[in-house]
């Protein structure tokens, strides 16, 4: 591990270089991941972004942006090859003062060369994905609407901010869910669902997307109703036959399936930390078609015919992060 | 009959969706011979890992047969045991909570109709108060002589009819398929007539390997490789799969089969296929199969004189291997002092294909062998003319590409370079792709992938009837040659007789030391 006080972004780039000789072994890589996180957060970030890594061969880059208000830009970088940020390469980088504004600049000549990017704001993504070069270079961005203030406007901001190649991480939370209710109906017959409910902790965005998902596909809008949580903690659909289906899960661990006339069953349903989600969105680098299909349904405004690409919008304002 | 289990279409599922995992339909995976070793390394983690992954559907049963005298509650037990030691996802209650409550166990011998009375019985059963739906999957766990007897309790009793049961029953099949020609066409006559040829699934545990699918995407997902995959570029192909362990507690099987028949016929085969194959018009079952049974059908073996140098056999004696001193074969227990078993077979085939003509492929396997590994190793031809002084390039060699199986799975590419220096010098590097790693840990086991794709009702990845009746008619005549004579002599700890050396020297090749 390298650490520099201080420093440039041609030093970190010759540090990484470096890194790499003296590691011997270099595998392919498939991707690279730029994390953008602040201070409080860094920690876990790294967590999420070691555990992604795991799964995924990949260059981590994660940027703390930090008192932009300092009076003299500065850059501090920590490198690691194979070291307490995983198997893969990683680049921890802390940025002051202006320099903040222009995390591109360091990170532009780190990216892995001609693979694909993704970068994740684990924290509240920005208003417009536009303010943020590091997003617009990406091919994939990931927002989280569970780390915004108010969730469920977060969705609604993405939603009118939506274009190919966005998804958040409370979409992915909802997969087990989804999978579980494409299981059952697997064997449910061809009849209509009439009404469906949805249980959650107040304000759930993938209680919500979830909603959306069942209204895309199934055609129905989904009470959304608030519960003790954590996260969903119910849904329930009635098909027209009078046919009851619920999987209900209180405990964060086990879910019960209730279906009329079968025997309840009890199946593994886990609440995820953030690095599985985030080692989910790896894994596959194109639109996520049925993301915008659900955001839509449950926002109510039009994704097609987005522009595939951004392009930077200057905005000279302080982000959430300080 | 619906191939899917009898399932409309699901309104939830969307073919771009394609987070939601593939889950087969409600259904009880039956296994003969629970409390085996198989059973107890490989299926059950397997299962737990599905599980774990949320791969399997809600309605579903292990259902086990034995000699045992064991209730539902022993099973259970033996069963989170097994699960504990390997399971290659972590031990969490909550899924094991999933599948406790849906492991049942019938005890019982083969020959004992009261016994398959029963488990016909408690399947029936299971089909109400669990969810399945008829649907089965019978996982044949036994040893090959027990699989006529088992196969006809279930044609007895029905449980194998997909049309009487009302919904899919699948088999699958543990090599040997057979010992040779005759037999395994036996086999396939009485597993097909039993079940339906489609439903049966022969399991070679190698095909679930990633790396052994990464093959298919290395060769026809990219553009680089197959221009050079000819007898034009290619100047030839060895395919190792090398043991470091004896022949351990399997002495009765292992003296009656030997490594011909035990890896050759139906590992080495396959990978060879795989290798050599034609492009598939789709990705398919039936098109990968019929590409490899061409493929399989072409091959050539060695015959008359050229037996004796081209087809080698070998069997280890006692020796140092790891620093620890190994027995000899004829030493191990239950082998008898003048078996004349081969641990160690190496052969020189041809493929008779346009793409292939003239260019041999070494397969060779064998147990004792300094470390375990397994590779399919391309061997290019020599640059036809090289601008360099002769002095320049002695240290340069073929170009390779190589593809580690295990461990280390991955891509070695091979080529010359430049020695840093004032001097034009040209020497061998290796680039390594590392597939495996760090990087494996969350790609699932074989047997997860295979049981999976067996409740799924997918073949693509296990050899069909054909493929091993092609197989044995290229294993049969060398068997044949090999019954008259003794196997050369190697020491435990070596790689192979001196025979094998000498088969390559011939050619003006060399093994590569994998």
């Amino acid at each position: 591990m390298t650490t520099l006080w201080d420093t440039t972004g041609t030093e970190v780039v010759k540090a990484l270089g470096e890194a790499r000789r003296g590691a011997g072994m270099v595998s392919g890589l498939a991707l690279t991941l730029v994390v953008v996180a602040d201070e409080k957060k860094v920690a876990e970030a790294e967590v999420a972004a070691t555990k992604a890594a795991a799964a995924h061969p990949c260059r981590v880059l994660i940027v703390v942006r930090r008192q932009i208000d300092a009076p003299q830009p500065r850059l501090d970088a920590e490198i690691s090859i194979g070291g307490r940020l995983g198997p893969g390469e990683a680049v921890v980088m802390r940025m002051y003062g202006r320099l903040a504004l222009h995390a591109e600049s360091v990170t532009l000549p780190l990216l892995a060369p001609d693979v694909p990017v993704v970068t994740w704001w684990h924290g509240e993504a920005p208003e417009r994905i536009a303010y943020d070069p590091l997003g617009v270079f990406a091919d994939r961005r990931v927002t989280d609407a569970a780390q915004a203030a108010d969730p469920i406007a977060a969705l609604q901001i993405r939603a009118a901010d939506y274009v190919p190649g966005d998804t958040d991480l409370a979409w992915t939370r909802a997969t087990p869910w989804r999978a579980l209710l494409a299981g059952a109906f697997d064997t449910l017959g061809t009849h209509r669902v009439v009404s469906a409910r949805i249980a959650a902790a107040p304000k759930n965005p993938s209680a919500y997307l979830l909603g959306g998902w069942l209204r895309a596909r199934l055609g129905i809008s989904a009470e959304q109703t608030d519960s003790a949580g954590p996260g969903i903690t119910e849904v329930y659909l009635k098909l027209e036959d009078d046919t009851e289906l619920s999987i209900s899960r209180h405990d964060g661990f086990s879910a019960l399936m209730h279906r009329t006339g079968v025997q309840d069953r009890r199946l593994p349903l886990q609440r995820r930390d953030v690095g599985e989600p985030l080692a989910e969105e790896l894994r596959r680098l194109d639109p996520d078609e049925p993301y915008a299909a659900a955001l839509s349904a449950a926002t109510g405004l039009v994704l097609d015919q987005r522009p595939r690409a951004r392009v930077h919008v200057w905005r000279d304002a302080v982000p959430a992060a300080g | 009959m619906n191939r899917t289990g009898g399932l409309p279409t699901n309104p939830l599922r969307d073919p771009a969706d394609r987070r939601l995992p593939r889950v087969p339909a409600p259904c009880a995976l039956v296994i003969f011979g629970v409390s085996g070793d198989l059973a107890h390394k490989k299926l059950l983690p397997a299962v737990y890992d599905l599980a774990s992954r949320g791969l399997l559907p809600p309605g579903f049963v292990v259902l086990g047969f034995a000699r045992r005298d064991w209730t539902d509650a022993d099973f259970e037990a033996a069963a989170r045991d097994a699960i504990q030691e390997h399971a290659r996802t972590p031990w969490q209650e909550e899924v094991w909570a999933r599948l406790a409550g849906n492991l049942k166990f019938v005890p019982g011998s083969f020959d004992d109709d009261d016994a398959f009375d029963r488990l016909s019985q408690t399947l029936d059963d299971l089909r109400e108060s669990h969810g399945i739906l008829g649907n089965a999957a019978f996982y044949l766990s036994v040893p090959p002589t027990q699989f006529p007897v088992v196969l006809k309790q279930m044609e007895r009793t029905g449980m194998a009819d997909n049309e009487a049961s009302g919904g899919w029953r699948r088999v699958v099949v543990e090599k040997p398929f057979g010992h040779d020609v005759q037999s395994s066409r036996e086999l396939n006559e009485l597993v097909d007539h039993v079940f339906t040829p489609e439903d049966v699934f022969r399991i070679d545990h190698y095909l679930g390997k990633e790396t052994v699918q990464n093959l298919l995407a290395l060769r026809f997902a990219n553009t680089l490789f197959d221009p050079v995959w000819n007898s034009n570029y290619v100047d030839s192909v060895q395919i190792t799969m090398a043991e470091d362990v004896g022949i351990g507690s399997r002495a009765a099987f292992y003296d009656a089969t030997g490594a011909a028949r035990d890896v050759l016929q139906n590992h080495l085969l396959q990978l060879l296929a795989l290798t050599a194959m034609e492009e598939p018009v789709s990705f398919s079952a039936d098109a990968i199969r019929a590409e490899k049974l061409k493929i399989l059908t072409a091959v050539g073996i060695p015959e008359g004189d050229q037996r004796d140098l081209y087809a080698v056999r070998g069997q280890y004696e006692q020796g140092w291997l790891a620093g620890q001193r190994a027995k000899g074969y004829l030493e191990e227990e239950g082998v008898p002092p003048d078996s004349t078993t081969e641990t160690y077979v190496a052969v020189r085939l041809l493929v008779q294909t346009r793409r292939w003509g003239g260019v041999p492929f070494y397969v060779r396997t064998g147990k004792r062998l300094p470390r375990r590994v397994t590779e399919i190793a391309v061997v290019f031809k020599k640059a036809p003319h090289l601008p360099f002084a002769e002095t320049d390039t002695e240290s340069l060699g073929n170009n390779q590409l190589v593809i580690r199986v295990q461990p280390d799975e991955g891509i070695t590419l091979k080529f010359g370079s430049k020695v840093p220096g004032s001097a034009m010098e040209v020497r061998d590097v290796a680039m390594d792709f590392l597939y495996g790693a760090a990087f494996t840990e969350s790609s699932p086991e074989a047997y997860e992938r295979l049981v999976l794709d067996v409740m799924l009702g997918d073949s693509t990845l296990f050899p069909h009837a054909e493929e091993v009746d092609a197989s044995w008619r290229i294993i049969d005549p060398l068997e044949e040659y090999w019954a008259g004579h003794k196997p050369h002599k190697y020491r435990a700890g070596e790689w192979g007789p001196k025979a094998a050396d000498d088969m390559v020297a011939v050619d003006g090749r060399h093994w590569r030391r994998p």
